[in-house]
């Protein structure tokens, strides 16, 4: 007997973390109690009313709780029940009037008032949000919320990625409903029950935009600390200063971006390149999606593909697939440019291919099932 | 207040008991409305569900039908058991957890 005790004191010992959801709904439920006190005096207001007509008209339900409800809601159509036109009646009817109006009025006010509190709505509204995202996988998680983090948005929105806003400031909330952003949680990134709740065991990745260095490494440790893998999940940041970029992506970011110096070499870009408006920026505009008729595809060729071998011209892309491949990586990194019809793809060769994305993707399907097919 | 319910319940065929009974039913629904307690929402289920027999046993009385009116206070009767017997094992789960 003395272990099993021992051994249930251990399991209910066992504390779990709270999880966000969690401690909103409990919020939430603690608002709800607000209302009890109106109800209350509401409910104690009728149940004397009504007991005491049916007291003076001698057992009438149905007529004593109707008498009560059109004296206290002021209504007052006249005396409806037994006995109310006697003495007895008129003075409790006056009694039940000047308690039960003021009694009537302030609960039903008080209890609008509470509904339109704007804490229980927005409690209630990020109560569903988290849910929805705990569905949510492959998404991104962007924090913190500014101009850049806008636009990054409305990108990732065009292509059909789905992301998650983390923005403690609760002004922001404001800008997130304007642009319609679906979902967001106004909460500091940096806590890993936050980040948790964002969904990020399933998330692809996190860019990381809180305007201070502190405040980018502390998420991206508390990011790593849950996703260890740099392959699995991909996190970029923004930096003030090359050496803090550096630091950074020691930290674990993917990558680090200096917004100054990107935006420069951009422009750079552009200065390259002057006197071919439509070469100049391209590989720029393919590169940061900005293309809509095409997309660069990666597709490298895995030991045992039934690729390997094969020429060019035999798997014919361009007019099977319609995409073309421009270029083939060879595994020493040396870039191939000058691919024909008879080149022979390799093992762990690269193929650079150019198409419009749709055609990308089927050809991606199409060049992957292949290899399924024949291996498994 | 479940148990006050109930021992109003058993002596249940006059009128008045029965509105009296209404009445406190009710009150405890009101009561029980946000509490965030480990049991909450199977209570606030319970008590519901006794006031959805009682309310109907009230217009049923007294429009006529005193039989039927009784048997769904048994039915409420039944629910404010079970109602009881949550809280009870309520208590003793806080108990367990406020130990640690």
């Amino acid at each position: 007997m003395p272990k099993l005790k021992a051994r249930i004191r251990r399991k209910l010992k066992k504390k779990r973390e709270p999880r966000l959801i969690e401690i909103y709904e409990t919020r939430f439920i603690e608002t709800l109690k607000e209302f009890r006190i109106p109800l209350m005096m509401l409910h104690t207001a009728i149940t004397v009313g009504t007991i005491g007509y049916m007291i003076i008209s001698g057992g009438d339900f149905i007529n004593s709780f109707y008498m009560t409800v059109i004296t206290i809601g002021t209504i007052g159509y006249g005396e409806v029940v037994g006995g109310s036109d006697t003495l007895i009646g008129r003075i409790f009817t006056s009694f039940l009037a000047l308690m039960g109006i003021g009694v009537f009025t302030t609960s039903v006010t008080v209890i609008v008032r509470i509904f339109f509190k704007e804490d229980i709505i927005n409690l209630y509204r990020a109560i569903k949000m988290l849910r929805e995202i705990e569905n949510l996988e492959g998404h991104y998680i962007i924090c913190g919320y500014d101009k850049t983090s806008a636009w990054l948005a409305s990108t990732l929105k065009k292509r059909k990625i789905e992301f998650v806003v983390v923005e403690s400031n609760p002004q922001a909330l404001k800008y997130l409903q304007e642009h319609n952003i679906k979902y967001f949680i106004t909460e500091e990134p940096y806590k890993r029950s936050v980040l948790l709740s964002a969904g990020i065991k399933n998330a692809r990745g996190m860019i990381v935009n809180l305007g201070e260095d502190t405040k980018n490494i502390a998420v991206i440790v508390t990011a790593r600390l849950i996703k260890p893998s740099r392959e699995d999940f991909y996190i970029y940041s923004f930096a003030s200063t090359d050496g803090t970029a550096e630091k950074l992506e020691e930290l674990g970011a993917n990558k680090a971006f200096i917004p100054s110096k990107l935006l420069a070499t951009r422009v750079a870009a552009y200065i390259f390149h002057t006197g071919s408006a439509f070469i100049s920026d391209l590989f720029d505009r393919i590169a940061f999606g900005e293309e809509t008729d095409i997309d660069i595809l990666e597709l490298h060729v895995e030991p045992g593909s039934p690729l390997i071998g094969k020429k060019l011209k035999d798997i014919d892309l361009r007019r099977a697939l319609k995409v073309t491949i421009i270029a083939i990586r060879k595994p020493d990194g040396y870039l191939d440019v000058t691919v024909s019809g008879e080149t022979v793809i390799e093992e762990e060769d690269t193929l650079i291919i150019f198409g419009q994305p749709r055609n990308l993707k089927k050809a991606q399907k199409i060049l992957l099932e292949e290899t399924y097919r024949i291996l498994g | 207040m479940a148990l006050t319910t109930n021992i109003s319940f058993i002596t249940s065929p006059n009128p008045y008991e029965l509105v009296i009974t209404v009445a406190t039913n009710l009150a405890a629904t009101i009561l029980k409305i946000g509490e965030g307690r480990v049991l909450s929402t199977e209570m606030l289920a319970s008590s519901l569900v006794a006031d959805l027999h009682l309310i109907p046993a009230l217009f049923l009385f007294f429009s006529g039908d005193p039989k039927e009116a009784i048997g769904l206070a048994q039915g409420a009767l039944a629910a404010n058991i079970i109602s009881v017997i949550i809280s009870i094992i309520e208590t003793i789960l806080s108990a367990f957890t406020e130990e640690e």
